[in-house]
C-alpha cells in the first residue's frame, strides 16, 4: 500500500520534473535526467547479467554436477568453479540436496566452447586498462564480423530482393483503383531512385523527373512528421493519464502537491537568477 | 469598415505568431490532451485496413496454434503499445491460442508480466508454462532472432522464473522459431519487428505481423506491401481498432470464441486502454493543423509584406 504510494510520488516528481524542460532548463529536470541515464545503464547490465550471461554462458561452462561424481580434467575445472563460488557466492551456487553436494548452474549440457566467449567478454573489459586495451579490439572485431555478415544477409533477401519483387507490379490490373495505385507506386520508386543518382547532372527531361523524385521524397516526409506527431501526443496522453490517476486521494494528492511546489520553486529561482542578473 | 479593422487586426495577429513565445504553444497542446482526457467526448473509432490485415490475420489461427509473441517496448512507449499488447492476448486467449512470450528489450520483460498478469492470470485464469510462458529477455537483438531459428534451448536456457524450458510443456513441442504458426512483435524501434521479418519471417516463411509506434509506420508500410507483414497496428489509433475489432468479434459471435472470453466481454468493454485516449488524441491533431495552417498564412502575409517594401 504505503510502496504503491510512494511508488505514485516518485512517477509524479520525475514526471513532472522531466516536463519542466518545457518551461526552461532547470535543476529538477537535470535531476530527473541524471536518474534516467544511471537507472537505466544499471538496469540493463543487471538484466542482462542474470538473464544472459549467468544461466547462459557461466550455465554451459558449469552446468550442474554432482561434486562425488567428477573426476581428472571435471574435478579440477569444478574446483575453479569453487574459487569463484567462494569470491562470488550468488553468481556461481553450491547447494546440497539430500546430503549430496552440487555445484553448477541449470541443466544445460556442458559446452566448453563458451570459453571463447567468455574470454571475448573479458578482452571487452580490458578497455578501462589502457596497456592491454588492444586486446578488446578482437571482441570488437569479432561482435562487427558477426553482425556485418548477418545483417548482409538479412538486408540483401528481405530488403533489396524482397522489395525489388514486391515493386515489379503490373499497369493494368483490369482495376482501375488499383492500376493508378501500382502506376503511383512504380513512378514513385523510379523517379525517388533517379533522385539519388549523382553520376548525370539533372538537366532537361533529367532535372523534371528528379524534380518528380523530390515530391514523392517530401510526401514521405511529410507522412513521417505526421506519424511522429501522433506518437508523441501519444505519449503525453499516457503521462497525462498517469498524472490524473495520480492526482486522488488514495495516492495522497501527489500531482496536485507537487506540480504547486515545482511551480513555486521554479518562480523563486526564475525571480532569484533575474535579480542577480540585475 | 469594421471588416477592414478586422482584417488588420487579423493579420497583425498572424504577424505576431511567428515570434510567439513556444511555452504558449505547449500549455495549448497541454490543456487540448488535459481536456478530453478529463470531460471524454466518445468520438467513434472507425477500423482501417492496416488494422484489419493484422486482426484477421490473428483471427485465421486454428485453435492449436501457438503464437510467439515478442515484447520490444519499455515503459517510455507504453502508452502506444501496451494497450496493443493487452487486446492481441486477450484476441488470441479468448480463441485458446497457446502463446509463447520472449522480449528483445530489457523494459520488454516488465511490460510483458504486466500484460500476462493481467490477462493470463487474472483474466483468463490460465495456467502459466500450459498455456502461456513468458521465457524473458536475452540480449544480443537480431542475434537472438536468428538464433531461436535454429533453436530456442540454446538461447533461453531458462524461462523468466528461472525454471529450464525443457521442463515447461508449452515448450515440448516448440524446438525452433519454425515450430511456432504466427510471430507478433510488439515493437517501439530496433531490434523490433523489421528484424523479425528479416531473420525469422522470410528465410522461415513464418507470417509476422506488429503492433509499432506511429514513427515507425513509414518503415514498416513497404514490408506490408510486399506481404512480407500481415497488417500492423499503427500506434495508439490502431489499438483502438483493434479493441474495437475484438469486442465485435466477441458480442457478434464470430469465430472460435471461448467461453471465458464471453463472460470476460463486459470487462473488456470496460476496460477499454486506448480507446479512451482516442478523443485526446483526435482534438490534438486538430489543433496542430491549426497551427500549421496559421504558421503558413502567417509565413506568406510576412512574406508578401517584405515584397511590398
Amino acid at each position: 500500500m504505503y510502496i504503491g504510494i510512494l511508488g505514485a510520488w516518485i512517477a509524479v516528481f520525475l514526471t513532472l520534473s522531466i516536463l519542466s524542460y518545457l518551461y526552461e532548463g532547470n535543476v529538477f529536470y537535470k535531476f530527473a535526467e541524471h536518474i534516467f541515464v544511471g537507472v537505466s545503464a544499471a538496469h540493463w547490465a543487471t538484466i542482462a547479467f542474470w538473464n544472459q550471461v549467468q544461466p547462459n554462458l557461466f550455465g554451459r561452462l558449469w552446468p550442474q554436477a554432482e561434486v562425488a561424481s567428477l573426476d581428472g580434467f571435471q574435478k579440477f575445472w569444478y574446483g575453479i568453479y569453487h574459487g569463484l563460488h567462494v569470491i562470488f557466492g550468488k553468481i556461481f551456487p553450491e547447494a546440497t540436496f539430500n546430503g549430496v553436494l552440487y555445484r553448477g548452474i541449470g541443466d544445460q549440457p556442458q559446452n566448453l566452447s563458451y570459453l571463447i566467449a567468455f574470454v571475448l567478454g573479458i578482452f571487452m573489459l580490458f578497455r578501462l586498462i589502457p596497456k592491454i586495451g588492444w586486446l578488446s579490439r578482437w571482441s570488437l572485431a569479432y561482435v562487427i564480423g558477426m553482425a556485418a555478415g548477418l545483417r548482409l544477409y538479412g538486408y540483401m533477401s528481405s530488403d533489396v530482393i524482397g522489395q525489388i519483387h514486391a515493386s515489379m507490379l503490373p499497369l493494368w490490373t483490369g482495376n482501375i483503383g488499383s492500376s493508378i495505385n501500382n502506376i503511383i507506386l512504380i513512378v514513385g520508386v523510379l523517379t525517388g531512385l533517379f533522385y539519388f543518382f549523382f553520376s548525370v547532372e539533372h538537366k532537361g527531361a533529367l532535372k523534371v523527373v528528379s524534380r518528380i523524385g523530390i515530391y514523392f521524397l517530401m510526401v514521405y516526409f511529410g507522412a513521417s512528421f505526421g506519424f511522429a506527431v501522433m506518437g508523441r501526443i501519444s505519449l503525453l496522453i499516457g503521462r497525462f493519464n498517469d498524472l490524473i490517476l495520480y492526482s486522488g486521494k488514495e495516492y495522497g494528492f501527489a500531482t496536485p502537491i507537487l506540480l504547486v511546489i515545482m511551480v513555486v520553486v521554479l518562480i523563486l529561482t526564475t525571480r532569484k537568477g533575474k535579480s542577480e542578473e540585475v | 469598415m469594421a471588416k477592414s479593422k478586422f482584417g488588420e487586426k487579423f493579420i497583425s495577429f498572424l504577424e505576431k505568431l511567428d515570434s510567439l513565445d513556444r511555452r504558449i504553444i505547449f500549455l495549448i497542446i497541454g490543456l487540448v490532451v488535459l481536456i478530453p482526457l478529463l470531460v471524454p467526448l466518445g468520438l467513434p473509432i472507425e477500423t482501417t485496413q492496416l488494422t484489419e490485415d493484422a486482426f484477421y490475420a490473428i483471427d485465421a489461427l486454428p485453435q492449436d496454434a501457438v503464437v510467439l509473441l515478442s515484447f520490444e517496448y519499455g515503459p517510455s512507449t507504453k502508452p502506444e503499445i501496451h494497450p496493443m499488447a493487452i487486446s492481441v492476448l486477450r484476441h488470441l486467449f479468448s480463441k485458446g491460442n497457446k502463446v509463447i512470450v520472449m522480449c528483445l528489450w530489457p523494459d520488454g520483460l516488465f511490460m510483458a508480466n504486466e500484460a500476462l498478469d493481467l490477462v493470463a492470470r487474472q483474466e483468463f485464469g490460465l495456467e502459466y508454462g500450459v498455456d502461456y510462458v513468458n521465457l524473458g529477455y536475452r540480449p544480443g537483438n537480431e542475434a537472438i532472432i536468428k538464433g531461436i531459428t535454429k533453436s530456442f534451448e540454446a538461447n533461453f536456457s531458462i524461462d523468466s522464473k528461472g525454471v529450464s524450458i525443457s521442463n515447461i510443456p508449452i515448450m515440448n513441442d516448440i524446438q525452433t522459431a519454425r515450430d511456432v504458426d504466427f510471430i507478433f512483435s510488439l515493437s517501439a524501434g530496433y531490434p523490433g519487428a523489421i528484424e523479425w521479418v528479416l531473420y525469422a519471417g522470410d528465410p522461415l516463411q513464418i507470417p509476422v505481423s506488429s503492433g509499432n509506434t506511429s514513427i515507425q509506420v513509414n518503415q514498416l508500410l513497404p514490408y506490408v506491401k510486399s506481404g512480407q507483414m500481415k497488417g500492423i497496428i499503427a500506434g495508439m489509433p490502431g489499438a483502438a481498432e483493434y479493441e474495437t475489432m475484438v469486442i465485435r468479434k466477441i458480442e457478434n459471435n464470430i469465430g472460435t470464441i471461448t467461453d471465458r472470453a464471453r463472460e470476460l466481454l463486459p470487462n473488456f468493454k470496460e476496460r477499454r486502454n486506448a480507446t479512451k485516449f482516442m478523443d485526446a488524441q483526435s482534438i490534438a491533431h486538430l489543433v496542430i493543423v491549426l497551427f500549421i495552417v496559421l504558421g503558413n498564412i502567417s509565413f506568406f502575409v510576412k512574406r508578401r509584406k517584405q515584397r511590398k517594401y
